[in-house]
Order: C-alpha cells, then sequence, then structure tokens
C-alpha cells in the first residue's frame, strides 16, 4: 500500500442517491458487490425530494379536491370546503420524509454505505469523496455517475423562485397564485396547469408548438378538457419578455411570430431544459463521450466510454423520467455483477398526473401511419365504461392502434380515470409482441376502467359491445 | 400452406443436421418428391414432400442442427395455384432485405432519443434475455414464431448455426487413430468475427463423446496388450491369392476371434446388473469400428459363428464402403456383442487403451504389422511380421487371467491358421 494515502476499497461507487444511484446500489449489493452510494444533498434525489413526489402530492390533493362536487351528489356534505395550501406543504413534507426514511432503511439493511459529502474523480480507479473537513479516497472496481441533471431557465426570464417559479418552487409554494400563467407543454406543465385550476387558480396555458406531443387524440380531448376547465391556451406562442415587478408577472407573447399578446399574471411558471451535473466531477480526467446536448454518452447496459464506469439517469440525457433511471440502475448494477441485462425505452411509458391523467405507450396513430402499411384504430370513450359511470369520472377514452396486416397492437394511448395504473397492461402487451386477440382472448375485471381497454381492442374490429356501429367503423382508417 | 417438418425418425433421435435442399424457394415440387436431406447421429434420410405444391419459404439454413418438430420450409399446395404462391415468395424476400436494413436493436443512440425509430424487434422480454446472454443480435434473427416472432427456439437454433458450417467451409483433416476413440476426423471452421477456431460439438462427434462417457464411467476397464506373430498368416493369405482369393487379415482375426469366444464366452456377454447376472449371449455380432470422415462408426457384421471366411471378408468391405458414405441403415449399426478395430492400416500405433463399447464386454484393437528380429524356439533370430493387439475388458466380469488365456487361445490360432480349420463348421 502505498504510504500517505489509505484508499477505502469498493467494489462499487456510486454517486447520486435519486432513483437510479440507490435502486442501483440495492440491486449491485443483492447481487452480493460492495457498495459506496455518495450524496451531497437528500436520499432521493430530484425524484423524492423536489420532482415526481412534490409534484404528485399536488395533483392528488388537486383530483380530491374535483371529486368535492362529485361527493356531494353521492350525499357525502360538508357545510364549508376550504384549501390551506399550508398544510399541503406539511403534507408533502411529511410524505417525502417518510419515503427517505424508507429508502435509507432500505440501503442499511442492503449493507450499502452512505457517504453524505461531494464526490469526484480522482483517476479512472479511484473517487475521492469531500465531506467539511474530512476527506476519503475510494478505489473502486465499478463506478456509477448517477448525479442527474439541473434546471435551466430561458434566457429571457430570471426566476425568482416567488413569483417566477420552475418545476421545483412551484410545488413549494404556500399560498395560491391569483393568475398563474405556464409556459410549456411539458407533462410538468400540463400537471401544474391542471392541479393549480383545479385548486381554483385562474391559468393560462402558453405552448410554443401548434399542439401537444401525444397521440392526435389524445391533444384533441386534452383541448377540449382544458378548455372545460376554463384554461386559457395559447398555441405558436413564444415568450418574449416576462416583467416581475414582485406584484404581477407581465408576460408578453409573440403569437405565430405575427402579433404580439401580452398576459397580465400573478405568477409564472416555466418549463425548463435540463442541463447535465457533471461540473466539479472532475469527469474531464476521464474523457468520456458526451452528446451534442453535454449529457454523458452510454449504451444499452449504461457504460460510458470507459467500459468500468457507469451513468445512468438525467445525466445521460433523454427523457428526464426516473423510470428510465430505475431501470438503466439495475441493468448498470448486473451488469458489473456479470450479469447480460439491457435497457430497452422503445416501450417506455408516459404518464401525466394531469386531470384527468394521461398515460401513452408505443407508437401514437402517426407514427403507426408512417411505419405501417395499413393501420387498425380501436377507440374507446369512458363514458360507455360502467365504472367511469360510478365514481363520475367519465372524461376521456382509451385507444389500442394495431397493424391491420399482422394485427399487432403497436401503440396503447389513454386520458382518464385509472388508466395510469391500466398502462402497464399496454406495456406488457407490446413488450410480448401481442395481437389483438392475445388483447381480447384474457378477462377482465367487471366493473372497472380495464373493461374500457378490452372495448378499445375490440374495436379495432369493430366488435366493442357499448359503441355504437356507427362510432366504430369510422375509428377504422388505413 | 403446408409446413414440411422435422418429424421423429426413430431410434430415439431428437435433433438432425440439415444438410441439402433438393429444392429452392418458388420450385414447384410433386408428392412425395424428396425436399431435403438431414443427418442424424446415425445416418442420413431423404424427407419428402407431403403434397404437390410450390415451396414458400425455407426456414432453416443448410448445416444447421434442428430438433424433432422444427418446421424446415412451408409449401404453399395446389389448390391455390402456382403464380400466387410465386408471388408470396417474392413478397417474404422483399420483407426479409427491409429487416436487414433496419438499424440494430441497443444502440446507445436509443437511449438518446432520436427521430428514426427502429423496427420493432418481435421477441418477448424472456427471449431476448436468452439472446443477450448469448451475446446475439436479435435483428439478425428471423423469426419463425407467430407472425415472424423471434421465439426461444429460433435463438438457439440461430446460435447453433452460427458455430455451423456449411459443407464448402468444411476443411477436414484426419488426426488420429480410430481405436483411441480420439476425434477421427475434425471439422475446423475460421470465423470472420472470432480469434478462435471453432469445432463444432454435435452431431456424432457428440454422440460418440455421449457413448464414451457412459462408457468409461460405467465399465472399470483393464486393458492388456500382447504380441502376435502373423508371419504364418500372411504366408497362407499369399498362398490363397494365387488361387485368386482374396480374404483380408481382419476377417482371420474376426474368425479366430469368434472361435475363441466359444472357449470363453464370457467375452461375449452383457452384465445385467440390475437382475444381477451375467447374460452370455449365444451369437457372434461383430462390431468394426470404421474411421470416417464425421467421426467413429461402428457397423456390425451379425453371426460371424455362422459365416465363413470369405462372406466375413465380403461383409466387412461392404458395410466399411456403406460407413465411409453415411449410407448405413439402423440395422447395420446396432446389436454389437463384441468390437473389434483395426488401426493396423493406418500405421504408426503399437498399443492403445480402447474404450469398450458399451455394454459389451471386450474390445480388441489390432495395431501395425511389422516385421522384427525374433528369437525362436530353436535359439536362432529370425525376421518376423509381428502383430501388437490391445484387448480392453471389463473387470466386473472377467479377471485378467481369462483375458490372458482368451488372447492366447486367439494368437495360437493366427500363428499356426491351419488349426483353424479343425474348428470350422
Amino acid at each position: 500500500m502505498v504510504v500517505g494515502e489509505l484508499a477505502h476499497e469498493r467494489d462499487v461507487v456510486i454517486i447520486g442517491a435519486g432513483p437510479g444511484g440507490y435502486h442501483a446500489a440495492i440491486r449491485a449489493a443483492q447481487l452480493g458487490l460492495t457498495v459506496t452510494l455518495v450524496e451531497k444533498e437528500e436520499l432521493g434525489g430530484v425524484c423524492l425530494n423536489k420532482g415526481c413526489i412534490p409534484s404528485k402530492v399536488f395533483a392528488h390533493a388537486a383530483q380530491s379536491m374535483t371529486s368535492v362536487q362529485h361527493m356531494n351528489d353521492m350525499g357525502i356534505e360538508w357545510a364549508h370546503v376550504a384549501f390551506h395550501p399550508g398544510k399541503l406543504q406539511q403534507y408533502k413534507t411529511k410524505v417525502m420524509s417518510q419515503l427517505r426514511q424508507g429508502v435509507e432503511a432500505l440501503c442499511k439493511a442492503n449493507k450499502i454505505e452512505v457517504m453524505k459529502g461531494t464526490a469526484f474523480f480522482l483517476a479512472e480507479n479511484r473517487i475521492g469523496v469531500e465531506k467539511g473537513d474530512a476527506f476519503d479516497v475510494y478505489r473502486f472496481r465499478y463506478a456509477m455517475i448517477a448525479t442527474g441533471a439541473s434546471l435551466v431557465s430561458p434566457a429571457s426570464i430570471h426566476v425568482d423562485h416567488k413569483r417566477v417559479l420552475n418545476a421545483y418552487s412551484i410545488y413549494g409554494l404556500e399560498e395560491l397564485p391569483e393568475h398563474l400563467v405556464v409556459y410549456g407543454s411539458d407533462y410538468i406543465a400540463l400537471e401544474v396547469a391542471t392541479s393549480f385550476r383545479a385548486f381554483g387558480v385562474n391559468v393560462s396555458l402558453i405552448l410554443e408548438a401548434d399542439d401537444f406531443a401525444f397521440d392526435s387524440s389524445i391533444n384533441r380531448e386534452l383541448q377540449r378538457l382544458l378548455k372545460k376547465m376554463k384554461v386559457k391556451v395559447y398555441k405558436n406562442s413564444r415568450l418574449i419578455k416576462a416583467a416581475n415587478d414582485g406584484e404581477q408577472v407581465t408576460v408578453s407573447l409573440s403569437v405565430k411570430e405575427q402579433e404580439t399578446v401580452t398576459i397580465e399574471g400573478s405568477h409564472l411558471f416555466v418549463s425548463c431544459r435540463l442541463q447535465a451535473n457533471i461540473e466539479e466531477l472532475g469527469i474531464e480526467r476521464l474523457d468520456l463521450e458526451r452528446t451534442e446536448e453535454g449529457f454523458i454518452r452510454v449504451d444499452a447496459q449504461s457504460r460510458t466510454t470507459l467500459p468500468h464506469i457507469f451513468a445512468v439517469g438525467d445525466v445521460t440525457g433523454g427523457p428526464a423520467l426516473a423510470v428510465k433511471a430505475i431501470k438503466q440502475g439495475k441493468v448498470a448494477a448486473e451488469t458489473m455483477a456479470g450479469k447480460q441485462s439491457e435497457a430497452d425505452t422503445t416501450f417506455l411509458p408516459t404518464i401525466v398526473h394531469s386531470i384527468p391523467p394521461i398515460a401513452s405507450v408505443g407508437l401514437t396513430e402517426e407514427e403507426a401511419k408512417d411505419q405501417y402499411k395499413d393501420v387498425r384504430i380501436g377507440q374507446f370513450p369512458l363514458t360507455g365504461n360502467g365504472y367511469a359511470s360510478i365514481i363520475g369520472q367519465k372524461d376521456g377514452f382509451i385507444k389500442v392502434i394495431s397493424d391491420a396486416d399482422s394485427e399487432m397492437v403497436l401503440g396503447v394511448h389513454m386520458m382518464g380515470a385509472g388508466t395510469i395504473e391500466l398502462i402497464s397492461s399496454g406495456v406488457i402487451g407490446l413488450e410480448m409482441v401481442g395481437r389483438e386477440e392475445d388483447w381480447k382472448f384474457p378477462l377482465y375485471p367487471h366493473p372497472s376502467i380495464n373493461e374500457g381497454l378490452l372495448e378499445a381492442v375490440e374495436a379495432l374490429g369493430a366488435e366493442a359491445i357499448h359503441l355504437l356501429p356507427l362510432k366504430q367503423k369510422g375509428a377504422v382508417s388505413s | 400452406m403446408l409446413e414440411v417438418k422435422l418429424h421423429d425418425i426413430g431410434e430415439g433421435m431428437t435433433e438432425a443436421v440439415v444438410i441439402h435442399y433438393f429444392v429452392k424457394k418458388g420450385d414447384d415440387v410433386k408428392a412425395d418428391q424428396p425436399l431435403v436431406e438431414v443427418q442424424t447421429d446415425k445416418m442420413v434420410a431423404e424427407i419428402p414432400s407431403p403434397a404437390a405444391g410450390t415451396v414458400l419459404d425455407i426456414f432453416v439454413p443448410e448445416g444447421q442442427t434442428i430438433a424433432v418438430g422444427t418446421t424446415l420450409l412451408s409449401l404453399q399446395t395446389e389448390a391455390v395455384g402456382h403464380e400466387q404462391a410465386k408471388e408470396q415468395a417474392a413478397v417474404t424476400v422483399e420483407a426479409e432485405v427491409e429487416i436487414e436494413s433496419e438499424p440494430v436493436i441497443g444502440e446507445p443512440a436509443r437511449t438518446n432519443e432520436s427521430k428514426t425509430k427502429p423496427q420493432r424487434i418481435l421477441a418477448s422480454p424472456y427471449t431476448r434475455k436468452i439472446a443477450r446472454e448469448h451475446g446475439i443480435d436479435l435483428s439478425l434473427i428471423q423469426g419463425t414464431g407467430p407472425a415472424g416472432r423471434i421465439t426461444d427456439e429460433d435463438v438457439y437454433r440461430y446460435l447453433q448455426g452460427q458455430q455451423a458450417p456449411t459443407q464448402q467451409e468444411q476443411a477436414t483433416q484426419l488426426v488420429a487413430p480410430a481405436a483411441e476413440r480420439e476425434p477421427a476426423s475434425v471439422t475446423v471452421t475460421k470465423e470472420e468475427t472470432k480469434e478462435e477456431m471453432i469445432i463444432p460439438f454435435r452431431g456424432r462427434r457428440k454422440q460418440i463423446a455421449k457413448k464414451m462417457t457412459q462408457s468409461l464411467f460405467t465399465i472399470p476397464h483393464c486393458t492388456h496388450f500382447e504380441e502376435i506373430d502373423v508371419t504364418e498368416l500372411i504366408a497362407l493369405r499369399e498362398e490363397l491369392k494365387e488361387h485368386n482369393v482374396n480374404i483380408s487379415a481382419t476377417a482371420f482375426f474376426i474368425k479366430a476371434l469368434s472361435l475363441a469366444l466359444k472357449q470363453f464366452p464370457i467375452f461375449n456377454a452383457k452384465l445385467d446388473e440390475e437382475n444381477e447376472c451375467i447374460r452370455l449371449e449365444k451369437e457372434h455380432h461383430f462390431g468394426i469400428a470404421v474411421d470416417t470422415e464425421e467421426g467413429l462408426i461402428v457397423p456390425v457384421i451379425k453371426n460371424i459363428e455362422k459365416k465363413s471366411l470369405r462372406q466375413i471378408h465380403e461383409e466387412a468391405k461392404a458395410l466399411t464402403k456403406k460407413a465411409m458414405e453415411n449410407q448405413l441403415s439402423l440395422a447395420e449399426m446396432t446389436g454389437g456383442t463384441f468390437t473389434i478395430s483395426n488401426v493396423g492400416p493406418l500405421g504408426g500405433s503399437i498399443g492403445a487403451t480402447p474404450i469398450i463399447n458399451y455394454p459389451e464386454v471386450a474390445l480388441v484393437a489390432f495395431h501395425k504389422t511389422k516385421k522384427r528380429p525374433v528369437v525362436l524356439e530353436n535359439d536362432e533370430i529370425a525376421v518376423r511380421s509381428m502383430m501388437n493387439l490391445s484387448m480392453s475388458f471389463d473387470h466386473r466380469v472377467a479377471d485378467g487371467a481369462t483375458a490372458v488365456a482368451f488372447t492366447n487361445y486367439f494368437a495360437k490360432r493366427i500363428e499356426n491358421p491351419k488349426l483353424m480349420l479343425m474348428e470350422l463348421i
């Protein structure tokens, strides 16, 4: 051993304890590797502390608000209904802290060494971890970069986190905005818009594109429902200027590059692009290949250009979704343990906890028509589903797309109550290369939203029971 | 559409190698016309067309090993009409080309969003895992499952095909005498992608390995060596040749062994452990080890005890020829009670420890005959033709002394061939 530097020997050192990092740590430990997990902030990363979990607490609360009227209809009545955002914040903190404790306990039970500190590469096989005045050196067989990404606001907008907010600060609000201007079209923007609208906030939604990025049927239904909710939508609009005087945010838009529109709002939410967290990691020493956008380039095993160094999650670019990070983390750990593993995001489900929720997997109708000669469409509105009537959430539909030639199902797109839970059926069906009969043959529980999926598949052949013949014939396209 | 499958060809054979197609995609075929030639561990068979029609598609390339039940090719039967079938065949060809040009799965580009989505790989996650574990790129496999799905079978088949050489690529080389039961021939294929040389371990090679392992792990082998003076036998053969009678030395050995077995039937027996008995076989069915390009094979001459030297000679010759041409029938390869291996003609060998052809009791190998100086009874030194033999026997069934007595009996008859006359029936 070299005098002067005592390095701890580890099989795996993981930088970043977000979903990608901690899933990888546990999987690696399960496979018999010694693991050190380094985190400079909180276990759970952005997902647990700033992103998925906080936003879904709000989405859930908002969904609950919308059911108040339905409860009244069923005879459950209150004298007075009020919403206290401060109390929701307490609830959010409690949920987060419970989940964090869960992760901590799991790491401990799996004998994972969790280090609070800042990690950086000293060499291709050594990582230094700095914590206050303490400095430790780890010599590793494998390392994983799971440091995530940071939000970068558009240059024209200054995010002060009080009146002008991003995806993290919006869910820290203790008071409801009066008029929230939402600038963006991604899933976060849609969740923000529909959640706050459900709390009674006036919402304006600004899209740069001419439409949302879902399957065309979802785009249409979404637009109808936003209108019904009284969310004002501006399409083809680019934000030129956002003036924030501390009381009011004045947003200037260029609509279709022709006219200028000004919106007076109390608050502005901005969707941001992401930038890989690789500063101060010392990876310039390693000469890892990067993508054009500056993310770390990885293969299907989540390997970087150095085969013993892996990277997972947002730091690798692509869709910034925890589901991807989790899969990559497990695959990387399995690869380290000598298993043949692979991450393939072809059937990565897209979900939006909007009101109503959206869930989608596989090809959209447009993509399917692009790639296949004859495409069949089966679409079933939830108004025809018994359980949707019972729970009073009849908005939305389930749409299934298949290749007319082989009857292979190509994509599933849903909007409405229960669809986020239901989309796993779609994912499995697609992964198993299911054809129409493979989807029609199984029994679907009754009464439930599940039956909507069955009827959508049946509608491919104009055989849906709760759908008028006319509607089914109209749905077949080529 | 009619699927032609590899059916069960009997004798517990579960797989076969596709040797040759007599037809190609789009060909019109009559009922019972041979479509494809397959080879099992033991024989070659032709699979006839079950009906008249047109070959739609061929699924398994030549050189691949397939399991019983695998679909070899599909036929469009006559009812549909030839033109349509031909069209369909053409369409399939086009489709294949398209698949090949698609991007390869698992490229890093996939994790970073790319605009052109790759064509879907039609395989379930479980099948994909099998492929990953064998390092196979699924985009190179054409699925034979429902609607072109890639099945587990397809992956395994591809895996074998990848390592299997096509007939043209085969380079054969003779390296070892058969009596040592080393690979009698080695098929070497150079794979472009890999540095190492790969020899397929299947078909006959695998069957040989299985039998050898079974024998050596079951039978406590004991081998003893003997030296035999064959000068007189050579002289007798020369004499016979003058009368235009050509009888091989092997035929004499076989006959002499048969005579010895009458005295020592314990070596023409089978041990029945279950019933705690040794069954002495009345009939002398001799297996004759033959070295072929594909490896060792042992055709059987039946009822040596009833056959003349000439009959034995002719039969041995015919069976060896058939063996070399892979034309042996199942009946000609089964039922042996004793085995010989004459490695003399291969040259070089002076002794071996042959592995017994399970469940037989003994095996004798004959080595090269050499002229050597020998001290005769009268203390003179003479040049004699000497041959070594190696005899392996099952030590559970017999002991060394019996084996020595057996080879002594045999040696005496070879050294004095006229003695055999006394015993010939």
